[in-house]
């Protein structure tokens, strides 16, 4: 094809591609998100706190001890304000989830303890209601503006483009007598060639708009994001409680570990130890004998058991850094990898002690799954604060979010750490792993 | 005798068989868990079962419910009960019906072969058999502090040697007294706390541990 085909080509895909983005579905629903969200926003607000003013100033009027009524309703009250506020934003998070495609996890439901004061305290406390109270107030100006601009230039431009069938219908004045169309000083679009201009007009502010939309649905979406999704003492506690039963899951295996594997086999060679005496007092040297080459076998089976398993527990290498440790694990492993390690301070223990499982649990991975011939380990610094490892294989790729790699997502995130991959079916596959220099 | 042996690790399963043999017993069946040993003692009819508390799937008591199954169902199959920890409640279980042939023991007592079988024979005769550390455990736990207390050390002795399933005999060699000895202790001890005097070795255990244990 000659470059002059290809170039066209190209320019058509573009042309296409851009008319899509504009005019594709995600257009609509954003389109409906804007219509839809400013509205209700404005007439929750309106109907629940017009209507606990309307309340409030009923109550003042009507009662002589209108403030002893106030302070004993008034808390209740603002529960729940903050309680509807919640749900709006609820709302709002739904919306956005479902129209824009932005999802924000949900902010935990406080537990409270039990009777009419428990509720009251942790309602009133619980930051999810005023941070939603924040949100309604700050979405009142937008949900207002937002509509307004997207339907003004939806109608502008509808009318710009519809402009050379209707301009004849239209008069306007001018400093000669009255003339068709519609003009703006000096200008007058009152031929047919100038209701194209009108015209082309119109489809530059059609073709804007989708973009116009997106650019205001901005603001609101990092307020949903900052307001609507769980507080950090919340994603806090998460993490803590997946770091605590991640230890006791530790536990419960290296107990299982210990039982069933050391524990078994010392009481098998002690087993084997009674034969042997019992036969050497019997006499029968050649039979002890055997017994104990059998049980020396054992017991250097039960040894080796031990000390692996204890590394799994914590490597002696770590304890001279990283470098070392991801050393001896690669020189273990089953395939050839490659290390680029560049750490010149080390970063706190239990951050070394999380790279050095979190990366000997990928390349397990890779071992088991990838069918990969080669990988790479690399660790380096982003910044002062904070570290990336990677794994990279080049194997079958197709490895997604699942069993153990949740797991180790769940143990990096409990340090506000990340964890991404890139696994197409197909391969390669990569996992990049970001960890502060201390947790 | 013939032997049919539920464990379900295989280092432990296999040195047991091989312990057994090399004793001269039959192991009929070494079986993985709770089910297949209840099939075997179907097919083979041992002299005795000898059953490790925990197996597969929950990894908590099924050998222990074999075990009473097999009691129900098999009465005259002897049990032996291997555990890893003491947990006198199994002890307490597996008395609840007829404490003739069963016994409690716990893994570590395995390592010491000859009591190990000695005590894997007297249960398939018939004898019930408790490990030492669980008697231990069931006095200290006993509520009957102020009877217990009225014991003499030796009378003591006595009780707990009684109670792990020990015959006069044994009792008298273990503890280098005369049997007759032995006998008027016990007659002591009974008195003391109050119970009949029981004719058979497995039923003054069952006397003993109710009295402990009420």
């Amino acid at each position: 094809m000659g470059a002059a085909r290809l170039a066209k080509r190209r320019a058509t895909v573009t042309v296409w591609r851009f008319l899509l983005a504009s005019f594709g579905g995600r257009t609509w629903t954003r389109l409906t998100y804007v219509l839809l969200s400013g509205p209700l926003c404005w007439l929750a607000f309106l109907g629940t706190y017009g209507s606990l003013l309307a309340l409030g100033y009923l109550l003042i009027a009507a009662f002589p001890i209108s403030g002893l009524a106030v302070v004993l309703l008034g808390p209740p009250a603002l529960a729940t304000a903050l309680l509807t506020a919640r749900a709006v934003g609820a709302l709002h998070r739904t919306m956005a989830s479902a129209l824009l495609g932005v999802t924000v996890p949900r902010p935990p439901r406080p537990s409270s303890p039990p009777g009419p004061f428990g509720w009251l305290a942790t309602t009133l406390s619980d930051s999810t209601g005023w941070r939603s109270v924040l949100y309604v107030l700050l979405k009142l100006p937008l949900g207002l503006v937002t509509p307004l601009v997207a339907l003004l230039s939806l109608v502008v431009g509808g009318l710009g483009v519809a402009y050379p069938l209707w301009y004849r219908t239209a008069v306007h004045g001018g400093p000669d007598g009255r003339r068709p169309g519609i003009g703006f000083g000096d200008l007058h679009f009152d031929t047919w060639p100038k209701s194209l201009l009108v015209a082309g007009f119109g489809i530059v502010v059609l073709l804007a708009a989708p973009w116009l939309i997106r650019a205001l649905l901005w603001p609101d979406i990092l307020l949903i994001r900052v307001l609507l999704g769980p507080s950090r003492a919340a994603r806090l506690r998460e993490t803590r409680a997946l770091a605590v039963d991640d230890a006791a899951d530790r536990l419960r295996r290296i107990e299982r570990d210990l039982h069933d594997g050391a524990q078994a086999q010392l009481v098998a060679l002690a087993m084997k130890l009674g034969l042997a005496r019992e036969e050497l007092a019997g006499g029968d040297q050649a039979a002890a004998g055997a017994l104990l080459e059998v049980a020396h076998h054992e017991a250097k089976r039960a040894i080796v058991e031990l000390r692996d398993l204890a590394r799994g527990i914590h490597p002696p290498a770590l304890d001279d850094g990283l470098g070392p440790a991801l050393r001896a694990l690669t020189a273990r492993g089953a395939i050839p990898v490659e290390l680029e390690l560049t750490l010149h301070e080390r970063p706190a223990q239990a951050i070394e002690s999380i790279a050095y499982f979190t990366a000997a649990e990928l390349l397990t991975n890779v071992a088991k799954h990838s069918r990969a011939s080669h990988a790479t380990l690399t660790l380096h610094r982003l910044r002062a604060d904070r570290l990336r490892l990677t794994v990279h294989d080049n194997g079958i790729g197709g490895a997604h979010p699942a069993g153990g790699l949740t797991g180790l997502a769940d143990r990096v995130r409990t340090v506000d750490g990340t964890l991404d991959i890139t696994s197409p079916p197909g391969g390669p596959t990569t996992v990049t792993v970001e960890l502060p220099d201390r947790p | 005798m013939r032997i049919i042996l539920a464990e379900d690790n295989a280092l432990l399963r296999d040195g047991l068989v091989f312990l057994l043999r090399h004793r001269g017993h039959e192991v009929a069946a070494a079986v993985p868990d709770g089910d297949a040993l209840l099939a075997a003692v179907a097919e083979h009819h041992p002299d005795i079962a000898v059953v490790d508390v925990r197996m597969p799937p929950t990894h908590t008591d099924e050998g222990l419910r074999a075990a009473l199954a097999l009691r129900r169902d098999h009465p005259d199959v002897a049990v032996l009960v291997l555990s890893q920890y003491v947990e006198t409640r199994y002890a307490a279980e597996l008395l609840a019906g007829r404490c003739d042939g069963v016994g409690y023991l716990l893994k570590d007592r395995v390592a010491d072969v000859a009591e190990f079988v000695d005590a894997l024979t007297r249960v398939a005769a018939g004898a019930t058999v408790l490990d030492p550390e669980v008697i231990s455990q069931i006095i200290g736990a006993s509520r009957r502090h102020a009877t217990l207390d009225t014991l003499t050390a030796r009378e003591r002795q006595v009780l707990t040697l009684m109670a792990e399933g020990r015959s006069n005999t044994a009792i008298a060699n273990a503890l280098n007294l005369s049997y007759a000895s032995v006998e008027k202790h016990i007659t002591g001890i009974f008195g003391k706390l109050g119970l009949p005097p029981s004719d058979t070795d497995h039923r003054r255990v069952l006397a003993v541990l109710r009295y402990l244990n009420p």
